[in-house]
């Protein structure tokens, strides 16, 4: 290529000595036939014609010549950038801003909603559950239950089914113990997903049932597992591992990536371990095993069918239970792709507004730079001409422009892939704390091409057709009469002015969307919690249960712990709880019958003195206090929407007070001694649910749900009078010396808990301020771009105006007029948009209507405001032409 | 080939399209010549008929040179002046060879409609 170039050029140099000696010796010609030596020379040049053309269409021949007049057009687009920086500016930067929005929020939405998981063929994966046929949450099955499916149906190759190990599970590894998230698996469960081992084999096929499994006993680590916990050991196969001192023997090791639940990004490092089914399956209660079920249909079955033929068994297999509240619970088996079960409905739907938000910032950025480069090419008429004029072919002028609109977008391109990278890292950071799912930490190579591609081939589109106008135009008039307007010219002002109404129109629809989202916050931030939220640290601890195996947890653990906290300096109270409201790390549901009623509720561990961190209310009642004991009558309390549903009186909700309700220990009813203001529980923006606590002190290891409440999680909670951040140190030096593993407790303060629970809220408001911002400046400048042209245009026909004696008033009005119908334009077509686009929202709004009109009439009176400011400008360089000047330019 | 008719230039005839080749070629049979040459040797030897451009004239030149019918290198003049010289290369005769019988063809049937 280079050596080519290199050629080319020597030639270049022949060529011109070749045509200069034709000259010289025409000339001689002449001179010897007796023409004086200035006319020989004369009529030997035009005999030659036109040099440069000649040298043109020689060179042509080479093949070389188009990379030359690249070369030209590019040194002569980077002088017309220089010479115009503030449009090259605006160009680049509005289309690097729509390249990176949009790459972002592509690459996510592939990433979390388009492709999650990474099993064979996973449109075919179908998680099955039972429910209610009201609740939009299914819930796992019993073993009698997926039996009847395996047996019955027709649409599914294979149907695996698996259960989480339960509790807190710690592998001994070769130096250290790790935590690890286990699931007991079905035997064709990896088969099933279409995933092998990376090492050694999966589970041995059987049939599953209640005879001793070749599988029990047998486990399959994660390449994470093998990785940390045996430093990828090549021997591991057939070795025995301990988990929580139960042996395994390894009979192989995943992939690297694969992961089942596959939205357990931020849990433990996984095991896989062979199931063995026993007297738990053999009924359908509360007591027996409930498993996932996932399964994958057959190729060519579609889903609607899998989901028919599942009803029809369902039915069957409900009418098998005995229980009708539990009959009810399984009266329907609900059929979902797998992949659509990772992310919560609310953050899928705040993904796809954002995405399309991102997508309308793109076509903003886009219609802006059309609209700019257009009147760039557009008042580039004359040069065009005279470029004609001078000899210039058309294909050469279009070639010209479409090179400035090649370097323009190229730079855009590259500075939006910068902005795409730094996006998605940011989404990424925010994404990980509301997303089970790992999420990108680049953008996808394909979507960042595909954006590159379509911006570049628009930006040439946009340059490039104005110059074929121009060049078809007839030079002359362009030439003689300058900026005078011809009838495309007007017909380019009209489709001109229609694009930046559409400009307006989008931005409005963000700008609504942007103010519902706002209010929502606002709403939320709004809401009384019924709790103190300020000085307040919580750490969230994962109990290391092994160490305390055959010991009273409440005296082994909690009561020291509670004690060191609450002599820290400068705390003023200390409680445990089992979850801190809005904390969201782990639920307790209890279900029972109390007085004919099926309770659901939430069920909580806490010590007396949480109630002094966070300030609860007693609506009746009393809390827990120093007097009840593991010896003492065993009591708990209820919040205000447990006994307003459950009260034995309908009208009475204090009636509750001094009700059994459960057995906390064997043959001890426990009774009902206080009612808790409600407060928020697991959102601000949810209604309190029916909730019991229960005092830590009176919990021993004989209680009923002891592991559950002591065994899984807790968290701490302290009142400081310091600065939080002073304090966690402190805190991390005691949950040390209560055990080593609680160092490493995620510690947070309780206003921040807050603040994350607003999640996918906040996280759209604050885009969709980034993009909504954006656009209210994209079209902002596109207005302002297309009137200060427009003025630039019309500056001979203002002077005659005012030598007419029109008052400048009236030219103000002239230009403010036509921006203002633009607007009006825009803003109707955009509360059209925003009417029907806001339905996507409704999902998430809170405290606000998605039809708002507030909202709406504010975003509208903004945007209308902003771009009369931008009017302003021009108009007022429009009246303020001097006639004189205006009419003497021309 | 022979084009931008511009109004100074009615009375000359257009060449066909390859023909102008042909004529090079044959004219560089009769030994090496540079451009100027070429185009002094067309207009006489036609009597003042055909005025090949320049415009013409070197892209062809230059094209033949690219297909190698012709090979051109630097030499001095008899007036001692520095010029590229153009030689016909076997390749050029064949192509010179190829030229004639089909033109020689198409002169034979278009004289036979004219006659006819």
């Amino acid at each position: 290529m280079m050596l080519g170039w290199l050629r080319f050029n020597r030639r270049k140099a022949d060529l011109d000595a070749e045509l200069e000696t034709h000259l010289r010796m025409a000339i001689a010609d002449r001179v010897a036939r007796g023409e004086s030596e200035p006319a020989a020379r004369a009529a030997a040049a035009r005999g030659l014609g036109n040099i440069a053309i000649s040298k043109d269409v020689t060179r042509e021949t080479w093949g070389w010549l188009f990379l030359e007049r690249f070369g030209q057009d590019l040194r002569y687009a980077l002088r017309q950038m220089r010479r115009s920086p503030g449009f090259a500016t605006t160009v680049i930067g509005t289309l690097a801003l729509g390249i990176g929005a949009a790459a972002a929020m592509f690459t996510v939405v592939d990433h979390v909603l388009l492709q999650p998981v990474s099993y064979r063929d996973p449109s075919r994966l179908v998680l099955i559950q039972e429910s209610d046929g009201k609740s939009p949450q299914g819930s796992p099955a019993p073993w009698l239950d997926v039996e009847q499916w395996i047996r019955q149906s027709r649409s599914f190759q294979q149907i695996a089914f698996s259960s989480g190990l339960g509790g807190r599970n710690y592998l001994e590894g070769k130096t250290t113990f790790l935590e690890i998230s286990g699931q007991s698996v079905s035997p064709d469960f990896f088969d099933t997903l279409g995933v092998q081992p990376r090492l050694g084999r999966s589970f041995i096929p059987e049939t599953p049932g209640y005879a001793a499994s070749r599988n029990a006993g047998l486990i399959v680590l994660s390449d994470a597992v093998w990785k940390e916990a045996f430093a990828s050991d090549k021997n591991i196969l057939g070795r025995v591992v301990h988990i929580n001192n139960n042996p395994y023997t390894v009979a192989g090791v995943m992939p690297p990536g694969f992961r089942y639940p596959a939205n357990a990004a931020n849990l433990s490092p996984q095991v896989w371990v062979g199931m063995q089914l026993g007297d738990r399956d053999k009924g359908r209660d509360w007591n027996s095993d409930h498993y996932m079920v996932i399964a994958r249909l057959r190729p060519g079955v579609r889903l609607a069918t899998a989901a028919a033929e599942m009803a029809t068994i369902q039915k069957r297999v409900a009418a098998q239970y005995t229980d009708p509240d539990q009959r009810s619970q399984a009266s329907v088996a609900t059929v979902k792709p797998y992949a659509d079960t990772l992310v919560d409905a609310d953050i899928r739907k705040a993904l796809l507004a954002l995405l399309a938000a991102a997508g309308v910032l793109w076509l903003i950025a886009s219609v802006n730079v059309t609209n700019l480069l257009l009147a760039r090419s557009t008042a580039r008429q004359r040069e065009i001409a005279m470029r004609g004029a001078l000899g210039a072919s058309r294909w050469r002028v279009v070639q010209q422009m479409m090179v400035e609109g090649l370097v323009l977008s190229g730079c855009a391109a590259v500075l939006g892939a910068g902005f795409a990278f730094a996006s998605v890292r940011l989404l990424n950071r925010e994404l990980t704390r509301h997303l089970p799912l790992p999420a990108p930490a680049t953008p996808d190579a394909w979507i960042l091409v595909a954006l590159l591609g379509l911006t570049v081939v628009s930006a040439l589109m946009s340059t490039a057709w104005p110059a074929l106008i121009a060049v078809r135009a007839p030079i002359e008039p362009a030439l003689k009469q300058g900026g005078l307007q011809t009838g495309a010219g007007r017909r380019h002002h009209r489709m001109r002015g229609a694009l930046v109404s559409v400009e307006i129109a989008m931005s409005l629809t963000l700008l609504v969307a942007c103010g519902l989202l706002l209010r929502t916050i606002w709403s939320l931030r709004h809401v009384p919690l019924g709790y103190r939220t300020d000085h307040i640290l919580v750490a969230n601890l994962d109990i290391p249960t092994f160490r305390f195996a055959g010991r009273n947890m409440t005296q082994a653990l909690y009561e020291p712990l509670i004690e060191r906290a609450q002599h820290l300096p400068g705390v003023q109270s200390a409680g445990l709880m089992s979850v801190v409201p809005l904390g969201g790390t782990f639920t307790i549901h209890l279900q029972m019958q109390m007085n004919g009623y099926a309770i659901l509720s939430f069920m909580k561990a806490v010590s007396p003195d949480v109630h002094r961190v966070f300030g609860f209310k007693m609506a009746a009642g009393r809390y827990f206090d120093a007097e009840d004991t593991a010896t003492s009558q065993p009591v708990v309390v209820v919040n205000e929407a447990f006994a307003r549903l459950y009260s034995p009186d309908k009208h009475d909700p204090a009636a509750i007070i001094g009700q059994k309700l459960l057995n906390m220990r064997p043959k001890t009813p426990t009774r009902i001694v206080g009612i808790l203001d409600d407060a928020r529980q697991r959102s601000v923006a949810e209604e309190s649910m029916p909730e019991v606590e229960v005092s830590i002190p009176q919990i021993t290891p004989d209680s009923n749900f002891y592991n559950a409440l002591e065994g899984i999680a807790m968290d701490l909670a302290v009142r400081t009078e310091r600065p939080t951040s002073g304090m966690i140190p402190e805190l991390r030096d005691i949950l040390r010396q209560a055990s080593p593993e609680l160092a490493h407790a995620n510690v947070i303060t309780m206003d921040q808990i807050v603040e994350d629970s607003y999640g996918s809220q906040r996280l759209a408001a604050h885009l969709l301020e980034i993009f909504g911002f954006s656009a209210l400046l994209l079209c902002v400048a596109g207005l302002y771009g297309l009137l200060a042209y427009v003025v630039t245009q019309r500056t001979r026909e203002m002077g005659l105006r005012i030598a007419l004696g029109a008052g400048r008033g009236n030219l103000l009005w002239l230009v403010m007029r036509q921006a203002g119908v633009m607007l009006l334009i825009g803003v109707a077509v955009g509360s059209g948009l925003a009417f029907a686009s806001s339905r996507l929202l409704r999902g998430f709004l809170y405290g606000v209507q998605a039809h708002d009109g507030w909202t709406l009439a504010l975003a509208s009176v903004l945007l209308f405001l902003s771009g009369m400011l931008a009017a302003y400008l021009p108009a007022r360089r429009a009246s303020r032409v001097d006639p004189m000047e205006a009419l003497r330019a021309e | 080939m022979i084009k931008r008719s511009t109004d100074g230039y009615r009375n000359r005839i257009e060449l066909l399209q390859g023909t102008l080749d042909m004529l090079v070629l044959q004219t560089l049979q009769w030994g090496e010549q540079h451009g100027y040459a070429i185009s002094q040797a067309l207009r006489t030897r036609s009597g003042d008929v055909l005025q090949v451009e320049t415009g013409s004239l070197y892209p062809a030149l230059h094209r033949m040179e690219r297909h190698k019918w012709i090979a051109a290198e630097w030499r001095m003049t008899e007036q001692n002046q520095r010029a590229r010289f153009y030689r016909i290369t076997s390749e050029g005769r064949r192509q010179l060879a190829r030229d004639r019988s089909s033109w020689d063809a198409m002169v034979a049937a278009i004289g036979s409609i004219l006659e006819a």
